[in-house]
């Protein structure tokens, strides 16, 4: 059949000619070459991701080496690809062929606001439902989201392995963790804000902890790098809501930091990606998003990126089995829905700011 | 007479277009209910109601007004102690103090922060050995006061290029008059050298302050743990506050800024308003012997080495440190985390070495032709009294009013919706534009400082003998200008190898440089790669720099 489809079209058998990659996926309907075909036309695919090029290049390699087509990978932040991204969209000057961020709220706002193409995936059968919005928007991996400790400085003991054991700490403990917990901060951080909120959903004693926090003098902070360098360090000794995918590359370099998925619940992140529906390569997008989310894509997440892969039949260090390994069914996937959008509401997000600003005084 | 007038006005409105479109956007942008370029966007006054209310608008703009106050107090009497000392003096190991004393501007300021937080932060080196002694740490880097202290250290390198350049051109002659009527080095030092180079000094306080209303990357890193705040990193929080990018809302911020420039130029006009007051090149050339300081020779030395190991020493020493520790901080041994591994993945990181070129590039050559037109719009603004020089004075220093955040998107917006910019837009061109605008106030005031140095008499003896104005500019007035201009393209090329912020929405695969690297590490916690790249970084442009030096480029007298 791979041979036929060629055959069928002299100036389709031209083409790829020399191109000998250009096999359909195993389980991908026939009409999937066209897409490859016209994908090798476009010859490149552009892509704005949040993840870092180091992480971000396993992918990248892998598939370039697969279909023969150039990656522009740019890797900027959530804020600068939201910002760079609606602007070309309205200049009409070409911009990302495929978006893939980790501000899963700005994501669903894009897609709701038109910027996104509808495309139904041929690997929407391998992926949760809570990681599909309206075949339009994919989450692409699993992150869950983590405390992370200083192995040096926090008595195992002291280890909270739920999020009520972290209130316990704190409320016993206020004194000698004083200043010593870290955590995004809501108010200058997306991700913060998300994570907190979704805290509120799931934990009944969220404010309590928050307000716990507030009288350990918690101290925020808008990266990643910031928080766990000063995690090691012993500046602060705790980590609160951290990428486990960025805590479980660090704790491979750094035996100080030990990562906690707590066991009452743990929040799954996931970076989400769409196709842009201004994309000018756009069926090399497809071929990108398809690849993200197949088994080859998403075995070099697990392993590679360790970026946490989210289908249930990939194998590694980084997957969805090694979560429930620890956490049992206390997953709490952060649903891809019309929800995230609504976490944007401004007078929404004001009122939850100032309960909060009034919960780090303690109150 | 008449081309010279063309060449004037026609380098003035390509200046004040490249000025007024990013500026023209951003004062639009801030009347407007969203991003200009929505559809059904409206007219409304709410974003300036909104900041107006805002309590923590108002505690940024104080805290900034303390920082920028603090930073000017410091870093301008240093500045000039140490430009008099190296570009006059017989001080010790001024080959090794040159290079040295310019370090701290091209060290972004993101890293330099981490490397005090490494070495004085609450578990730093330094602090656990002085805690192990004394029981306790008696210093906080996260204050105020804090911020305020290294920001002035940090920008004396600003204070003594422009006025080291002044010092270069300024006679000898007087200084040795002084001297042989028997005043000492101070006195002539404070009532000769000093008072000649005021309008250096001037144009550098004037524009410290200012820089102090843009600073981002020191109270980004400094003032987080207090949640102190100041414009720049008050502007970063309305980004997020709302959810989605509110660009209204930064708009009247860079307003705001813009409102704080306007008074400070026309201070800084009232200052320089008779600036043949200051004219130090005569048309008598004299050869030039350094002040003997005698006894004081090596206090001045240890002076100037006090000042380099607290600013640069100290958090360099801490950079230096992270590299090559896998983890460090209250409990740990050094001599047990020791490691190369840092640069050894920083070589198979994509990338890192096109950013290493890049960064050169874009410094080196960039920065030449930055002073290039920087030097054309200083030779139009050249003893013109004219009102349109006063209309460019204040419009050369506006485009700084926009922080980095603001502008890099302000010149993301222009080469998008410009249809003659369209094109550019994917060049290393439009990074090249977006730095040369931003800093136009920077250059332009480095060399117009050293221009106004030079006696009249002498452009006038160009004239009298029939020289048209533009042979004049080129025969005369540039050629003494020159070392002012050579200290210029250093300075330049070191700002533009260390920004980012500027281009960072121009930049792409294949345009990436150091700075850009070293963000997006910093927000995945990559901060052992972050310190590596810092370091390669500061050697990198240290060799330039000694390199330059070496070929016969040279800074002082």
């Amino acid at each position: 059949m791979k041979l036929a489809l060629p055959l069928a079209s002299g100036l389709a058998l031209v083409m790829t000619a020399g191109l000998a990659a250009a096999q359909v996926p195993a389980g991908y309907p026939a009409d999937y070459a066209q897409t490859i075909e016209a994908a090798k036309k476009e010859g490149k695919v552009v892509v704005y991701g949040t993840t870092d090029a180091a992480a971000a290049n396993f992918l990248v390699k892998d598939f370039e080496a697969l279909y023969g087509l150039k990656v522009e990978y740019n890797d900027l932040n959530s804020t600068e690809l939201y910002n760079r991204f609606i602007a070309e969209a309205a200049a009409g000057q070409g911009t990302a062929d495929v978006t893939w961020s980790s501000a899963q709220d700005l994501q669903i706002k894009l897609a709701n606001d038109g910027y996104a193409a509808a495309y139904k995936t041929p690997e929407a059968a391998a992926i949760p439902s809570w990681a599909n919005y309206k075949d339009t928007a994919y989450g692409v991996t699993y992150e869950p989201v983590a405390i992370v400790y200083n192995k040096r400085l926090v008595p195992e003991g002291d280890v909270p392995k739920t999020h009520a054991d972290l209130l316990k700490l704190l409320q016993t403990k206020t004194d000698a963790y004083k200043g010593k917990v870290t955590a995004y901060d809501p108010e200058r951080s997306g991700v913060g804000y998300l994570f907190f909120t979704q805290d509120d959903l799931a934990f009944k004693q969220a404010w309590d902890l928050f307000k716990a926090m507030g009288k350990a003098e918690m101290k925020l902070y808008t990266s990643a790098g910031a928080m766990i360098e000063r995690v090691t360090s012993g500046e602060h000794t705790i980590g609160y809501g951290v990428f486990g995918s960025y805590a479980l590359s660090r704790s491979k370099k750094d035996a100080n930091i030990g990562i906690v998925l707590p066991k009452d619940y743990t929040l799954i992140a996931s970076r989400v990606a769409f196709l842009s529906n201004k994309a000018k390569n756009p069926n090399a997008g497809k071929l990108f998003l398809d690849y993200m989310l197949s088994k080859r894509g998403q075995t070099i997440i697990a392993n590679q990126a360790e970026l946490y892969s989210l289908r249930d039949d990939v194998q590694g260090e980084a997957t969805v089995a090694k979560v429930k390994e620890q956490v049992g069914d206390a997953i709490r996937p952060i649903k891809i829905d019309a929800d995230l959008s609504a976490n944007l509401d401004t007078i929404k997000r004001l009122k939850f700011i100032k309960q909060w600003q009034a919960a780090m005084k303690g109150n | 007479m008449l081309r010279f007038a063309t060449f004037r006005f026609a380098v003035l409105a390509i200046m004040a277009s490249a000025v007024i479109a990013p500026i023209g956007l951003i004062i639009y942008q801030s009347f407007l209910d969203g991003p200009f370029f929505t559809p059904n966007v409206k007219w409304t006054l709410e974003a300036y109601q909104f900041v107006i209310e805002d309590d923590e608008f108002w505690d940024a703009l104080r805290t900034s007004i303390i920082v920028a106050g603090g930073m000017t107090a410091i870093a301008v009497p240093l500045g000039v102690i140490l430009a008099f000392l190296l570009a006059r003096t017989d001080v010790p190991g001024k080959w090794i103090l040159e290079p040295l004393v310019l370090v701290p501007i091209f060290m972004s300021a993101v890293v330099l922060a981490f490397g005090y937080v490494v070495a004085l932060g609450p578990v730093g080196i330094f602090s656990t050995f002085v805690k192990g002694m004394i029981g306790t740490v008696p210093w906080s880097i996260y204050s105020v006061t804090a911020i305020t202290i290294i920001a002035g250290l940090t920008h004396v390198p600003h204070v003594y290029l422009y006025t080291s350049a002044a010092l270069q051109n300024l006679g000898a002659d007087l200084e040795e008059a002084a001297r042989t009527t028997g005043a000492s080095p101070l006195r002539v030092a404070v009532t000769v050298s000093l008072p000649m180079v005021t309008p250096a000094v001037l144009y550098a306080a004037v524009l410290i302050f200012f820089l102090g209303f843009e600073l981002f990357g020191l109270p980004l890193v400094l003032g987080d743990p207090k949640g102190v705040l100041v414009l720049a990193t008050y502007l970063y929080k309305l980004t997020n506050k709302l959810g989605v990018p509110s660009y209204q809302l930064m708009a009247v911020v860079v307003v705001a800024i813009i409102l704080i420039a306007i008074p400070l130029v026309y201070l800084q006009r009232l200052l320089l308003s008779q600036s043949n007051k200051y004219v130090s090149v005569r048309g008598k050339a004299a050869k030039r012997a350094p002040l003997r300081l005698g006894a004081l020779r090596w206090p001045a030395f240890g002076l100037i080495i006090l000042w380099f190991v607290v600013t640069v020493g100290i958090p360099v020493f801490g950079i230096l440190l992270r590299s090559f520790v896998t983890t460090w901080g209250e409990g740990v041994r050094l001599s047990e985390v020791l490691t190369l591994s840092h640069y050894r993945d920083l070589v198979d990181y994509p990338n890192a070495m096109h950013a290493i070129v890049n960064t050169i590039l874009i410094g080196v050559i960039g920065g030449g032709l930055a002073v290039a037109c920087y030097t054309a719009v200083s030779l139009a603004m050249h003893r013109w009294r004219s009102g349109w020089t006063r209309l460019a004075d204040y419009l050369v220093m506006i485009p700084r009013a926009m922080p980095g955040l603001v502008a890099g998107l302000a010149m993301l917006w222009l080469f998008l919706f410009l249809p003659p910019l369209q094109p550019l837009r994917a060049t290393l061109f439009s990074v090249w534009l977006a730095y040369t605008i931003v800093w136009l106030a920077y250059g332009t005031r480095l060399v117009a400082g050293t221009m106004l140095q030079i006696g009249p008499e002498l452009e006038e003896a160009g004239r009298s003998v029939g020289a048209t104005a533009g042979r004049v500019a080129r025969d005369v007035t540039v050629p003494l200008a020159r070392s002012g201009m050579i200290a210029a393209w250093v300075l330049i090329f070191l700002i533009f190898a260390r920004e980012y912020s500027t281009g960072i929405y121009l930049l792409g695969p294949g345009t990436e440089v150091i700075g850009s690297l070293m963000v997006s590490l910093w927000g995945t916690g990559a901060i052992d790669l972050v310190s590596a790249l810092a370091v390669i970084n500061i050697v990198i442009i240290s060799v330039g720099l000694g390199l330059a030096l070496r070929l016969g480029v040279r800074l002082h007298g």
